[in-house]
């Protein structure tokens, strides 16, 4: 149903707005490797943070994994920061699906995206149940030294066909865009 | 005498003479004078004629201009009565118009008011965000109680091991004993697979509840976000309709 090139434009999209918004501050690194499974890094406290963007003839899910330990947490806070870690990253994630969300209104204009969703990471086995008709997942690392972990899936039951022009440089990096 | 007569007769041959003379030259001025007046009166019929020509060379071509003029003016006249037909189909045209026009503006107004109305399908959508935020706290509710079973099961596990190996010192006496400790363990061994599969159950049901949900939130926003273009096409349309003079 989803054609090469509109997996390859969903690729190109998630990497440049992972790449753009998942780093705290504009020059830290982000490297992005693909990964054979969803849930292959996967240890008993890992959570996820789901966050869907629904258009009429799909719905993308941008699942986020993490684990809430002291290197995620020492790279997400500042030393001032009183507020929770899960707030923080929350809004991480929430702009980094909005980054999403800004490229494919291009060549969607009917568009709309959830607020995010904290999960137990366990729960990503059962991601066949939504019968996805394409799904990728990538191990990211931040600063190369802050693992985190990333899965877009994506259901329809229509064709979907498009070619993303992801070349063009986002201005904007990190702080909350007004509409 | 003779003289006398002579004189006479050639007084009278004189006087005869000189009247002569006299009467011819008065004669030649005659006709000199007549030949003169005629010659003016001629001239004076001549410039009569030419302009008596001109006269009625200029009365036909007033009459032609009379007739262009007659001809205009009813050339004019029909000229107009067409003007004025197709005024008063244009002036009933725009009456179609403006009816139309605000027939269409009403309309304009219908749609963006309707657009607007259906932005509150938000709220609806929030409803189902809130009873989606309800199941998952039922859903981590079963999840705590999973694991308390799970704990539990895992402890009755340790218990009839425990059993087992008490029943085996008791030796023939806890024969009994071990069958029923035994039993125990097969009872807790299924229990704990069975909590097992309810957790990944709680676990497939936390992923399809948020993914559902966040779907019928973000469809929610996205319908949202068309009604509100609608809306604003709807009032600037009716915005256009209302400059346009009547």
């Amino acid at each position: 149903m989803i054609s090469a090139h509109a997996k390859d434009s969903f690729d190109r999209i998630f990497r440049k707005a992972a790449q753009a918004r998942l780093p705290v501050a504009a020059g830290d690194l982000c490297e992005i490797a693909p990964m054979a499974e969803a849930g292959a890094c996967i240890n008993r406290e890992s959570k996820v943070v789901v966050l869907t963007i629904s258009s009429i003839v799909f719905r993308l899910l941008l699942i986020l994994h993490f684990d809430e330990n002291d290197t995620t947490r020492g790279y997400y806070l500042n030393d001032g920061d009183e507020r929770p870690f899960q707030e923080v990253f929350l809004e991480i994630c929430n702009l980094c699906c909005g980054a999403m969300n800004q490229e494919l209104l291009h060549y969607f204009p009917d568009l709309g995206m959830s607020t995010p969703y904290v999960l137990n990471a366990r729960c990503l086995p059962h991601l066949h149940e939504l019968k996805p008709a394409h799904v990728s997942s990538y191990s990211l690392m931040l600063n190369g030294a802050v693992p985190l972990a990333a899965t877009v899936c994506v259901c329809t039951h229509a064709p979907l066909d498009f070619v993303a022009d992801t070349s063009a440089v986002e201005e904007t990096s990190g702080e909350l865009e007004l509409f | 005498m003779v003289v006398i007569q002579q004189y006479l007769l050639a007084a009278l041959a004189g006087g005869a003479s000189t009247a002569l003379l006299a009467w011819t030259a008065h004669k030649l001025h005659s006709a000199k004078l007549t030949a003169r007046l005629r010659a003016e009166a001629q001239a004076q019929i001549n410039t009569l004629e030419v302009e008596h020509a001109a006269h009625r060379e200029a009365l036909r071509e007033r009459e032609q201009a009379e007739q262009t003029l007659h001809a205009l003016t009813a050339q004019l006249r029909d000229e107009l009565m067409q003007q004025s037909a197709s005024a008063d189909e244009l002036r009933a045209t725009l009456d179609v118009v403006n009816v139309d026009r605000e027939q269409w503006t009403n309309q304009a107004r219908q749609i963006a008011a309707e657009a607007a109305r259906l932005k509150h399908l938000g709220a609806t959508f929030e409803r189902w965000h809130e009873q989606m935020i309800s199941l998952m706290t039922q859903n981590h509710d079963m999840h705590a109680k999973n694991q308390e079973l799970s704990s539990i099961v895992r402890h009755v596990v340790i218990v009839s091991l425990n059993a087992s190996i008490e029943a085996a010192r008791a030796g023939p006496a806890g024969r009994g004993f071990a069958v029923v400790a035994s039993e125990v363990r097969a009872l807790a061994a299924r229990s704990e697979e069975l909590s097992k599969s309810y957790r990944d159950s709680l676990h497939r049901n936390d992923l399809t509840t948020t993914s559902t949900f966040q779907d019928i939130q973000a469809g929610g926003k996205m319908i949202a976000a068309s009604l509100a273009s609608v809306e604003s096409l709807a009032n600037r349309f009716h915005a256009q309709l209302e400059k346009v003079p009547m």
